[in-house]
This record gives C-alpha cells, structure tokens and sequence, in this order.
C-alpha cells in the first residue's frame, strides 16, 4: 500500500516548481537572447560601440550608441535631481501628516499618476516644456521621467516609513528631538533600505522609458551632450533608440538595437547591485 | 549627519556631471562651430535623413542634422509650432494648412519609395496582379489562389488550389494607405472611398481569412511564414527579406514591377498635375503620384517630402540652404537601400528653394 499523503505532497510540490519554472522562462528566454545578440554586437564593436554615433543605414558598418548612451546616464541623473527629492518629501509628508487632506488628496494622485499612460505624461510635457522653450530638449525628458518616476518612489518609500514601528518615534521624541529630525535621523535612517530601494526601482524603471521621451528630447542621435548646457538641447537615449531602430529594414541598426538592449539591462542591473552594496538592511 | 550625507551627494553629482561632460566632448568627433538643424516626422523618411545628416558633413563640417522619427502628422504640427527647424513628411500639407501657412513654407519631395505586393506561393514566380483582382482579394471575394480572376492575368502559370492568406497592417500605416489609396484610385467600384485611409475596416477580415502585422517587419514576417499569403510592404523589407514581388498593371495597362527607374517614371509623370514652385499648393502631391500615367511607371510609388520655412532667424538660413543645395545634388548619389532618387526635372525644381530661404527680417 503506497503512501498517498506522501505521494500527494510530492505531486504538489512537482507541480508548483514547474509551474514556477514556467513563469520565469520567458524572462529568461528573453534575457538569454539580449545577452547573446547583443552581446556578440558589443564584441564586434568593442570600445567605438560605446562612443560612437550610429553608422550610415545599411551599410556594413556598425558605428555606435554615443550619444544615446551619454543622453541616458544625463537623463538618469537629472531626472533623479529632480525627482527623489520630490518624492521622498511627498512621501514624508504623507507618513507624517497622514490626517490631514492635503495629504489623503497627494496620495490618490500619486497612486493615479501610476494609470496614465507614460505617452500621454510625454505629451504633456510637450506642449508645457518643449513649446514655450521652442525646442526639444534633455532638460524636457528628465522632467516627463522625473513625472514618471514619482508614483512609484512615492509608493514604496511611504511603505518603507509606515514599516518602522512607532516606538523608536517615541523614542526620538523622548530625549527632546524636534519632528524633522525624528523624521530624517531616526524613521530614514531605519528605513534607509527601503527608501534606497524605491529610488532605485524608480530610476531603473524610467531609465527604460521610452513613451515619455518621444515628444520630448527629439532623438538628436548626431549631438553628443558635452556639458550642462546640452541639457536644454535635444539628445537622445538607449529605449528611444532601440525604439526605433528596432523597427527599420537595416541589419546594421537592428543590430545596434540589440547592442543598446544589453547596455540598457547591464546599466540597469549595475544600479541594483550598486545600491544593493551601498545599503545595508538595518536589523531592529 | 544629514548635512554630511547631502554634501557627499552633491559631490556625487558634480563629479557624475564633470565625468559624462568630459566623456561628450572626448567622443564628439569634431569640435568645429557647429549648426545644428532638427527636423520631426515621417519615420518613412527616417534612416534616408539619418543618413544624409551623416553623409553632409563632408561637404560641410559644421551641418549637424537631427531628426525624429515620430510620424507624418505629429512632424507637421511640431513644424507649425515651430519646436523643429524642418519636417519630413508622407503627405504633403493639406491645402487647408498650406492655405494658413501660406508663402512662408516650401516643400520639397526629396526621395521615392515603393510599396511592393508581396506574396509567398511555392514554385510561382513573376505573379502579375491588378488593381481590381487585389481589391476582390482583400474583400475576400477571390478566396482560392486559381480562382479564374487571377489566372486570367496568369496564363501559363499553375498556381494551387489553394486558400489566400491576406496580410495587412495591424497598425496605423501610411504604406496602408498608399496601398488602399491605389486600390480607389484604379477600381473605384470595388474599393470605395472608405476603405482608403491608414486603418480601414478590412472587408477580408470578416472571412476568418485576414491577418494582422505589425509593421512592415510583422508583415514580412507573416507573409514569409505562412504559404499561400499575400501582402503589401515598403520595397526595402522585401528585398533584404527576398519576398515574391508581384508585377502590378499600370495605368497604360502594363504589368510593371517596382524598380527605381519606373518608379522615376512615375515621378516624372506625376509632376504634370503638381505646383512649378516649391512654394506651392502640393496638397494633391500625395495622390498624384500613386497609379500615375505614362508608359513604364509602377503603380504603387511614393514619394516623401520636407518641409522648410522660408525665413529663419540667424545662421540656420545658411545651413537650410546648404542642407536643401546639398540634398538635391550629392544627397541624390547617395540614396539608401529601398530608396530611389528623385529625377532630374524634379532636383532642378527642388533647388529653386535654395534662393526662397533668407533670414528673418534680412
């Protein structure tokens, strides 16, 4: 007489690792041929991949992603100045002063900014930011990014501060601490871990943005931004150019989409293993 | 400790901002005065832009030309609202819009395209096709590939007893509305006039017959795959794709396949109805060209144009002028893949726009 329990329960447990292997394989699928098409690209164009602008369409050159690579790590970067701070203050604010209105009203409108498509956030910017300045711009994108990015910051940096537990509040105010710096020595300094990781899943998340960029930095794949002031030029970045190259006749662009899709997944997991680095779980 | 943290973060920031500034200016290839004219729209037009704005700069170092490939329509009111310097675009602007812009704009068709009709029967070569027998196929009226309204046009060829898989663009096309735009326009009584525009409401597709691509790469694709399908792509895609191409009837009743010159053709005698300036009313441009008479011209031919402004302020007139000169001389030796030059008569016209442009209030 087999046993049944014992039977049944490796059945179940079969099944769930097949099924799960299921869920994730077409991620791996995907990630497997990023690697390899890509990767074979970035070998044939070795350092010139990196630094130069893309070759003449269908022509047996390569060129490269110069510009597009140089837009994006500005377009990270301005976007970031612009948009952690606005979402860490909002979700400070809405922690802290959850009774209030103004805080409920930021709440629905962050959690709503999360359903508006990212193209029509793109749009809005453009008439906004590229119309009264009369031209596309790198300065214009970070802003549609940093509109993009907000939502999902403010989401888990809120959760991250709801998480840490009311008494090291009181704690803090016990020994005469003034709200604000509670707020930023003792609730951040817990939540740090989290806090980091909303930022993080905020920035990658628009670094692989492409809706917003369309009506707003003008894919100028012949400028290279050579300082600030090229931030009020147009520019271009790594989605926009995969974006769009993806969907010409010529192998030569095809492949340099591909090439960008694995710098774009290489910038993004660097990210995650940097901040992964940097912060530290703090043990309570 | 919050101070510090901050002050180790703007340091951060400046040194990322120091490093990618130094990066932009080490990689730039050249550190001339530059130029820089940025043009929005037809994303038909892009790669051929693309590669113009490359192959200029030997001629002149200091022309840096960016373009965005963001559609027809949205490179025309970015145009109108003057973000971009120039426009590419598949129509020209409509007669409406020309009328409100009027004298202050020139529109040049400055490259040909083909719309081919692709097809993938096994053994069957040369398939000769017309305006009227494709428009019973995408109504799904001709279901069979030896229906007799296609071996007529056929004779000699064995072609299957076989059902027609019809491809078309899922998406929102311009080469869908060539493609139906010639359909009208060379049998009117069996594709009316709604079924011409990018998205029409494909009768095949009530048949359980029709298929969707998205693309001319999804179209490609579905045609290669699938035996016994027909459907339509931009020139270059069945080429590099090596697609059957079909010979399509002209107006003079000629079965013509695509290829520069009788798309050339096509041009030439496209231009008898048009504007003698580039400053013009080219709204008919569009239809003009699609099924054009004259004797060896392809039926399924575009072309694409720019548009310029006739007044800029400063040194963009110079480079506008240069960029416009240059296109319709060099540029024509040096069209892309899938793309054909413009003829002659149509360069000569082309440059009368070099003398239109000047400086505002100059």
């Amino acid at each position: 007489m087999p046993d049944w329990r014992r039977v049944k329960d490796r059945l179940f447990t079969v099944v769930t690792v097949a099924l799960a292997l299921l869920a994730v394989a077409p991620l791996f699928h995907i990630l497997a041929t990023v690697v390899v098409r890509g990767g074979s690209v970035i070998v044939r164009g070795g350092v010139s991949f990196f630094t130069d602008p893309p070759a003449y369409p269908g022509s047996g050159e390569l060129g490269g992603v110069g510009p597009a690579l140089l837009g994006t790590l500005w377009l990270g970067l301005v976007t970031s100045l612009i948009g952690v701070p606005l979402a860490l203050l909002t979700a400070i604010y809405i922690v802290e002063y959850r009774e209030s209105r103004l805080a409920r009203i930021a709440r629905v409108f962050t959690s709503s900014l999360l359903e508006v498509p990212t193209v029509l956030i793109g749009m809005l910017v453009f008439l906004v930011v590229v119309v009264p300045m009369g031209r596309y711009s790198l300065a214009a994108g970070s802003i549609a990014l940093a509109i993009v990015m907000l939502p999902y910051t403010v989401s888990y940096v809120e959760r991250a501060l709801e998480g840490v537990p009311r008494t090291y509040r009181e704690a803090g105010y016990s020994i005469g601490m003034t709200r604000a710096q509670v707020v930023f020595q003792v609730v951040m300094g817990i939540a740090s871990r989290g806090v980091a990781a909303g930022i993080l899943i905020g920035v990658a998340k628009v670094l692989s943005e492409t809706a917003p960029l369309l009506f707003t930095i003008g894919s100028a794949r012949g400028s290279y931004p050579t300082g600030p002031q090229s931030l009020l030029e147009p520019g271009d970045a790594l989605p926009l150019l995969i974006f769009q190259f993806a969907q010409t006749p010529y192998s030569n662009w095809q492949d340099l989409a591909w090439g960008a899709a694995l710098l774009l997944t290489l910038i993004i997991l660097a990210i995650f293993a940097l901040l992964r680095l940097l912060f530290r779980e703090v043990k309570l | 400790m919050v101070l510090r943290r901050l002050a180790a973060l703007l340091l951060l920031v400046a040194v990322s901002m120091a490093l990618l500034s130094y990066a932009g200016q080490r990689w730039r290839p050249e550190a001339l005065d530059t130029i820089v004219l940025h043009g929005e729209g037809s994303s038909f037009l892009y790669p051929q832009v693309q590669a113009w704005s490359e192959e200029v700069r030997s001629t002149y170092p200091w022309l840096v030309v960016n373009y965005n490939p963001t559609g027809s329509g949205a490179g025309q009111s970015a145009f109108i609202k003057r973000v971009v310097d120039f426009a590419g675009s598949d129509p020209p602007l409509t007669g409406e819009a020309w009328e409100r812009l009027r004298g202050s704009v020139v529109q040049l068709p400055v490259v040909i395209g083909m719309v081919a009709v692709v097809y993938n029967v096994p053994g069957v070569e040369g398939l000769r096709l017309n305006a009227e027998v494709l428009a019973l196929i995408y109504r799904g009226e001709v279901e069979y590939w030896d229906d007799d309204a296609i071996s007529r046009l056929n004779p000699g060829v064995s072609l299957p007893h076989e059902r027609i898989i019809v491809v078309h663009r899922s998406d929102s096309s311009g080469t869908t509305q060539v493609f139906t735009l010639y359909l009208h326009k060379a049998a009117p009584s069996l594709w009316p006039q709604e079924l011409v525009g990018k998205s029409p409401d494909w009768p095949v597709d009530y048949t359980g017959r029709g298929i969707g691509g998205k693309g001319n790469q999804g179209v490609t694709e579905l045609v290669k795959r699938n035996p016994y399908s027909i459907g339509y792509v931009e020139y270059a895609y069945a080429v590099k794709e090596g697609l059957s191409i079909a010979l399509l009837e002209n107006r003079e009743g000629e079965y013509v396949a695509p290829s520069p010159e009788a798309a050339q053709e096509a041009a030439r005698n496209a231009l008898g109805s048009l504007p003698s300036s580039p400053d013009g009313d080219w709204s008919s441009g569009f239809d003009a060209i699609i099924y054009a008479p004259g004797r060896g011209s392809y039926p399924l031919t575009t072309w694409s144009f720019l548009l310029f402004y006739k007044e800029y302020p400063g040194p963009e007139a110079e480079a506008v002028r240069a960029f416009i000169g240059w296109i319709n001389t060099e540029g024509q030796k040096r069209v892309v893949e899938g793309y054909v030059p413009i003829p002659e008569e149509l360069r000569s016209l082309n440059l009368k726009a070099v003398d239109m442009i000047g400086v505002a209030g100059g």
